[in-house]
């Protein structure tokens, strides 16, 4: 058999690419209406596909681009006109498309097309006739005199765009309308030619698309549509990039020759003005590709060698050490902890480095979240604005991939519980459009990424009541809650706020897992909320999973590793001094009661170290929560490669991973929100 | 994997035979990635009774697990002929504990394996493979590693 695995690797890469971009380009068309950037790039990315999954044999998706491609045509052309049904349509496509994607990654059996292939066709015929027929004169020929400027002003080296406006139909004053169009547009450069006339256009007159020439230096097209379509009574603005449909160089005699039938091909201009959006396309990605593509697993050697770096440079240094203790100083002595220090400054900033390629923006993630937010919005008959800043947030790969769920997760409790239904909206004063706001940034060495909304925020005295009815605390504790603590009940286990589960987020996930998934990652996850204004959740990430300064501790003869990020202080405790309360050891520190655990017990080992009177104490800390954790001895600290034990042994209570010491030994590197809710549960 | 793929296969095949307590197994020496002495092991705190916790593979940390603990034998004698014999899982390596490791063979015969081998489930064996001499009881090794 032929083997194309390498083939289909470089085609779903495109794919994958291609389906990103054609979301993208259907939710903002949803969004702005109809713009003909956004067709074109749909149209082809629709192309790109159908050209690659016919030469990879994927007849069922070439099959389902073409008819895509074909209905898109009809949109450029304006044979047809965007609808609500359309988008609909349009993001059922998409998602068979990545069924389809999926079952090619799976090497499955590719689903039969057919169904949607009938709808977009269906599409296609039934709307033909009625659109064509009500379509303007738009896209057709310029006369010569508006020929003759627009040559003239390419010539001179400006651009010149053609902006179509449709008015609606029930404009009352056509005129004025289009006059504040004009005025508007001659602020961007030089309008050419406009049609009609508008010094020859009654008030009454029966006009709906109205057409100008402009020159511009230096603007966006869609700067352009943007500034018009913001107008009154404005149904859509196309704007184009125009260019002469003669090439100036050629004779006059051929002119004169052709013109005629230059003339009597419609979309001959417009396809020279797509060749050239193409161009402006491929100059602007040539900049922009300043990169190449890297397969993952490649990177994460490099890391996993480097590790090995660390490691090794570790045991050098303490060869070194030993060698010098042994032998004393001597010149090639000296030599050799010059090499060294020298050596570890070098893989330093290959580490830094190598950390800073496995860096990605965020925006890879957020790029997921308008869909869905549409669709659910749609699907609880609410109106949703969703807004995303900061997307050039970068962050490790890892992490990306790690904080995606949680993030799901927080937006569409967002949508489903924090957004009150419009009416509800309405009768509080406030707009109809819920908003919910996603942002990300970098604050001192973290990653802080913002869920909010401004929905109706959450009750406290009805989280109280609530959970003193499911029997998480008791009434009395619950009266003793502030605010803030009140509130940091939604993170309890198994406590859901919506007192019906929805088909949304109810599904027996909550809060909890959110937040445990969140400290998994060594990151810190807050909320804060207004009843009746909205709600805010502030997540807090380490830059990278890949490299902590951790603390070295021994217990049962095994070294473990604290993130230094959790360790509060170390102190020395004197065996007599702890307490009991409700038969749980305590140590009072500075007039502050905290638990006390032993390391080893936590996980069930017996203690090898003889007892002296005075032990080492890590206290540890995770927003107000403290927790002494008694060791064996203190080894110090130092920097560690974090690495994950693998999908085989999973997840591990406690545990968020292991490293490699300079000895060759590995240590377990512990997990704070684990290592507290153990404790909690022991005592 | 199929039973005829097994069969055909018969000739050239060969397997990596190893001793765990009494008896004798063997694993496809194209699942085999290497053979190690027993290594030091970090044991995991409250994860599967059968996952004796991991060990430090030139620079990896891979688990090791215990087929003395999957098939119910007493708990594991570590000696001089222990052998870890590393294999390949779902893009994963991960070793498995035997008692010592005989040689590389391969079977003239290969019968479908019966319900149960010797008090241990059938379902962890793609087949029961003759020598001249004994009966080798062919892991499956994905049934083997994958227990939830």
């Amino acid at each position: 058999m032929f083997d194309n695995s390498e083939f289909r690797q470089v085609f779903l890469e495109e794919l994958e690419e291609q389906i990103m971009t054609m979301e993208e380009e259907i939710l903002s068309l949803e969004k702005q209406g109809s713009h003909s950037e956004g067709i074109q790039r749909l149209f082809r990315a629709a192309h790109t596909i159908k050209g690659s999954s016919a030469a990879m044999g994927y007849m069922e998706l070439k099959q389902l681009t073409h008819e895509w491609e074909h209905l898109l045509d009809m949109l450029r052309n304006e044979e047809l006109e965007m609808t609500r049904e359309l988008t609909n349509l349009f993001f059922q496509c998409l998602d068979f498309i990545k069924d389809l994607q999926n079952s090619i990654i799976h090497e499955e059996l590719l689903p039969d097309p057919s169904a949607v292939i009938k709808e977009l066709g269906r599409f296609s015929i039934a709307n033909t006739e009625s659109v064509a027929a009500a379509k303007e004169s738009a896209g057709e020929a310029l006369p010569e005199e508006a020929e003759q400027l627009l040559r003239e002003y390419i010539h001179s080296g400006q651009t010149v765009y053609t902006i179509t406006v449709k008015l609606t139909e029930d404009c009352m004053m056509k005129l004025a309308r289009i006059s504040i169009i004009d005025i508007s547009l001659r602020a961007f450069g030089e309008v050419l030619w406009n049609e009609p006339n508008m010094k020859l256009v009654q008030d009454d007159q029966d006009i709906h698309a109205i057409r100008w020439l402009i020159a511009t230096q230096e603007v966006e097209p869609d700067a352009l549509e943007q500034a018009v379509a913001g107008l009154m009574d404005v149904q859509s603005v196309r704007v184009e990039a125009a260019m002469p449909s003669q090439p100036e160089a050629e004779t006059a005699a051929v002119l004169e020759l052709e013109q005629e039938n230059v003339y009597m091909l419609p979309g001959f201009a417009g396809s020279v003005a797509q060749e050239e959006a193409d161009k402006t396309q491929q100059s602007k990605a040539s900049v922009k590709q300043q990169t190449i593509r890297v397969n993952v697993e490649r990177l994460e050697n490099v890391l996993d060698l480097l590790g090995e770096l660390v490691i090794d440079q570790t045991r050098l240094k303490q060869a070194i050490q030993t060698l010098y203790q042994a032998y004393g100083y001597s010149e090639t002595m000296d030599d050799l902890g010059e090499i060294s220090d020298h050596l570890s400054r070098l893989i330093g900033s290959l580490q830094e480095n190598v950390l800073k390629v496995r860096m990605l923006p965020i925006e890879q993630l957020f790029s997921r979240f308008p869909r869905m937010v549409r669709d659910l919005a749609q699907t609880l008959n609410k109106s949703v604005d969703l807004q995303m800043v900061g997307g050039d947030t970068e962050l490790d790969r890892t992490l990306i991939e790690e904080v995606g769920d949680p993030l799901i997760h927080l937006i569409r409790n967002a949508v489903d519980h924090g957004i009150e239904m419009p009416k509800e909206r309405v009768r509080c004063g406030k707009p109809e459009q819920g908003t919910v706001r996603i942002s990300a940034a970098h604050e001192d060495n973290q990653v802080v990424v913002v869920v909010e909304d401004d929905g109706g925020g959450i009750d406290t005295n009805k989280l109280r009541k609530s959970a003193v009815a499911k029997g998480v605390i008791t009434a009395e504790e619950a009266a003793l809650l502030d605010e803030h603590k009140a509130l940091r009940l939604i993170f309890h286990p198994g406590f859901s706020t919506a007192s019906q589960l929805s088909d949304v987020s109810g599904r027996g996930v909550g809060m909890d897992i959110v937040r445990t998934d969140i400290e998994r990652l060594g990151g810190i996850i807050d909320i804060d909320t207004t009843v009746g204004v909205g709600t805010k959740f502030t997540i807090r990430l380490p830059l990278t999973l890949a490299i902590t300064t951790g603390l070295l501790v021994k217990a049962s003869d095994q070294t473990f590793i604290l993130p230094m990020s959790a360790v509060v202080e170390i102190i020395r405790v004197d065996t007599s001094t702890l307490k009991m309360i409700k038969g749980s050891p305590v140590i009072k520190i500075r007039n502050q009661i905290v638990p006390f655990v032993w390391l080893h017990e936590m996980f069930g080992y017996s203690r090898t170290e003889g007892s002296s009177d005075k032990i080492p104490v890590v206290m540890i800390g995770r927003a107000e929560q403290r927790l002494a954790i008694a060791v064996d001895q203190l080894l110090g600290n130092q920097e560690v490669v974090i690495k994950t034990l693998g999908s085989y042994v999973g997840k591990v209570d406690g545990i968020s991973g292991a490293t490699i010491l300079g000895n060759g030994r590995i240590a377990l590197i512990l997990e704070i929100g684990g290592i507290m809710k153990k404790a909690s549960g022991i005592s | 994997m199929k039973g005829g793929e097994v069969m055909q296969g018969v000739e050239q095949m060969q397997y990596v035979q190893f001793g765990v307590g009494e008896e004798s197994y063997g694993i496809r020496i194209a699942e085999v990635h290497e053979i190690i002495r027993m290594q030091e092991i970090t044991e995991i705190p409250n994860c599967q009774f059968y996952v004796m916790g991991v060990i430090n593979l030139r620079g990896k940390i891979i688990p090791v697990i215990s087929l003395r603990a999957l098939f119910s034998l007493d708990e594991d004698v570590y000696s001089k002929a222990t052998r870890i014999v590393v294999v390949h899982h779902q893009e994963e390596s991960i070793g498995i504990i035997v008692d010592r490791v005989y040689k590389v063979t391969t079977f003239h015969d290969i019968q479908p394996p019966p319900e149960r081998v010797g008090g241990i489930n059938g379902a962890y064996f793609t087949g029961i493979g003759l020598t001249e001499s004994e009966l080798v009881g062919i892991l499956k090794i994905d049934e083997v590693l994958l227990r939830d």
